[in-house]
């Protein structure tokens, strides 16, 4: 008898401390991206000053893809580097683009401008565009191969050195197994 | 008579035209409707991706609104549900689904309730009918006839023997007045018969009972004089064969127990994180903040010690909340006026940085951070290297951490070679220590 409700103890206790323990340990916020590995969405934005691309236009580059508001503070604490990666990166085979969302477009412009942001960036209207690539914190950095397939994305602000070695990772194919995470905002 | 038909037909188009221009807003109205009761029934089934626990349908995020218009727009091109539903799913996965589809790993979800339930009802059933057998007065006996003719002849006869329980002689004793009221008349055959029936079984039931506590009265003696006589020959008394099992079942619910504690111990420490202001009082797990309890503030001390571990935490927003609730208590509090401008500076707004450090150190002349920030704005932002490297020299001198000492002699060496080497468009940004 005694054996059967040991039994039956820690048949209901282990796997209750097992959910628990994966429940706490998971950030509940956390939404893993199903894109990772895939091709890129397409689209098609109207720049900054007025041009009008689309993600064919990058086929055959490493693409750098950056979505950003201007109200959001880890945006803010990465522009700088991600302003000298570009130039870092300029004359080669990658290319930066910015995307900005859930913005005013005077804001945005502002902000370009106050940082001194010199590679392409669009304004997603209705975040079309945002939605396409599931984005739900902010900022969000996608790295496409040449081939335009997602080989890594980023939640959060993202730092110089991780920049080249995933655009390194991109050049040659690599796909990261899962997303990286830095400081981040939640949108609304 | 032709003008006749050519008015009547003027009429006829006329009052066909008025028709249509009256029904034709509702029905455009009725078809909006459609689409509004369609577009919320997808919505429903959606989780918003930048609430808690809402779906796209009830959120007022400005995403939520933007996920909507998508859906009213692709049922309009004459997408299906199920169609924009796959679509959300490709972009998000299977999280956005609020009721997960019962496949592969979500089966679980919808077959685990089902199962809990079934299981639970069972176990109710089970225990049910196990109170319900314990508490059912068991079958009785057939009366052993021997037994009652010996308890009749007892009752008949007017001796009470000595070995008796003070139960079994009251029972005897009911079972006497019983025969002399039926004697006297005052009970019926029918009733008397009942109630003899009932007392006799009582009787032969107590008297089983006291016989067996008897009995075991003089086993117990008998086990006592055993063990008295065991304890007497010096052998160890072996652990008694009863009380092993009992023993085993409490190591192991301690263990259990014990399990158990150092897991929750081990999940909850590293899962929950402490708060900017050192509170872990559910933030952490539901991703809300203290923010009104800390607008309630009026606690300096503890305002500025949270905005420190909001810096070091690096949540500039909540940092800067802190900080200007301090300042709001205390215009001229020197930490606050630093921190800000470490945020500020951050941010890229050297100007008002700058302000911010002079505030700081007109007050206090020796703050570490104000001096730090005020160093790095003069070298960063205004291309002034001497003067950051004047600046920074009183940093020096102050009690520093070993950590940040080293920074700030790295970052001065920088600033010397810039100063002895050729002029520079502008300086490498330095991320610096923010204490």
């Amino acid at each position: 008898m005694a054996w059967k409700r040991l039994l039956l103890v820690f048949g209901l206790g282990v796997p209750l401390i097992a959910v628990l323990a994966y429940g706490f340990t998971r950030d509940a916020r956390e939404i893993p991206s199903p894109l990772i590995g895939r091709q890129a969405p397409a689209f098609q934005v109207r720049l900054m000053d007025g041009r009008e691309v689309t993600l064919e236009d990058f086929r055959g580059k490493v693409v750098f893809l950056n979505f950003w508001a201007s109200w959001c503070p880890p945006c803010r604490a990465e522009a700088r580097d991600l302003e000298a990666s570009w130039r870092q990166h300029q004359g080669t085979d990658v290319a930066f683009l910015g995307i900005n969302m859930q913005d005013k477009e005077d804001a945005a412009r502002e902000f370009v401008r106050e940082f001194g942001v010199t590679y392409p960036n669009g304004i997603d209207r209705g975040n079309r565009i945002a939605i396409g690539y599931g984005i739900w914190g902010i900022p969000e950095t996608f790295f496409l191969d040449p081939n335009g397939r997602i080989t890594y994305k980023h939640i959060g602000a993202i730092d110089p050195e991780l920049i080249h070695a995933k655009l390194e990772e991109a050049r040659r194919g690599n796909v990261s197994r899962r997303e990286g995470k830095g400081e981040y905002r939640s949108i609304q | 008579m032709s003008t006749a038909r050519s008015s009547s037909g003027v009429l006829r188009v006329a009052l066909a035209t008025l028709l249509l221009l009256v029904l034709l807003p509702s029905l455009a109205a009725s078809v909006e409707d459609d689409l509004e009761r369609r577009m919320r029934e997808v919505a429903s089934g959606l989780r918003c991706p930048v609430c808690q626990n809402l779906s796209v349908a009830d959120s007022t995020s400005e995403m939520a609104r933007e996920m909507r218009a998508l859906i009213a727009d692709e049922l309009r091109a004459g997408k299906s549900p199920e169609q924009i539903r796959a679509y959300f799913v490709e972009k998000y996965g299977q999280w956005i689904l609020l009721s997960p589809t019962a496949r592969g790993f979500g089966l679980l979800v919808w077959l685990l309730p089902a199962l809990a339930g079934a299981g639970g009802l069972g176990a109710a059933v089970w225990v049910i009918r196990r109170w319900a057998r314990r508490s059912a007065p068991a079958e009785r006996p057939p009366v052993d006839e021997t037994r009652a003719a010996r308890l009749r002849a007892l009752v008949a006869s007017d001796e009470v023997p000595g070995n008796l329980s003070a139960e079994e002689r009251r029972t005897i004793e009911t079972l006497r007045e019983l025969a002399f009221d039926h004697q006297a008349g005052k009970l019926s055959d029918a009733d008397y018969e009942e109630l003899r029936a009932l007392y006799e079984s009582r009787a032969i039931d107590v008297a089983t009972s006291s016989a067996r506590a008897r009995a075991e009265r003089r086993l117990a003696e008998l086990e006592a004089a055993l063990a008295a006589f065991d304890a007497e020959a010096a052998s160890p008394a072996p652990s008694s064969r009863a009380t092993r099992p009992r023993t085993w079942r409490w190591v192991a619910g301690g263990v259990f127990l014990l399990g158990f504690s150092v897991a929750l111990g081990v999940f909850l420490t590293t899962a929950i994180q402490v708060r900017g202001d050192g509170s872990i009082t559910g933030g952490a797990l539901t991703g809300t903040g203290s923010e009104t309890a800390l607008a309630a503030s009026r606690d300096v001390h503890a305002l500025l010690a949270a905005g420190e571990q909001a810096m070091q935490a690096q949540d500039y927003t909540r940092a800067s909340a802190v900080f200007r609730r301090v300042l709001e208590l205390d215009a001229s509090e020197p930490t606050a006026h630093a921190f800000l401008g470490l945020i500020l500076l951050r941010a890229g707004h050297t100007e008002q940085a700058l302000g911010s450090f002079e505030r700081a150190l007109e007050k206090d002349p020796i703050s570490a951070p104000a001096l730090w920030g005020k160093g790095l704005v003069l070298y960063e932002s205004l291309g002034r290297p001497a003067e950051a490297l004047h600046v920074w020299q009183t940093l020096l001198a102050l009690k520093i951490s070993d950590e940040d000492r080293k920074h700030v002699t790295s970052v001065m060496d920088e600033a010397r070679r810039r100063l002895e080497g050729p002029p520079r468009a502008a300086a490498k940004p330095v991320a610096g220590p923010d204490r």
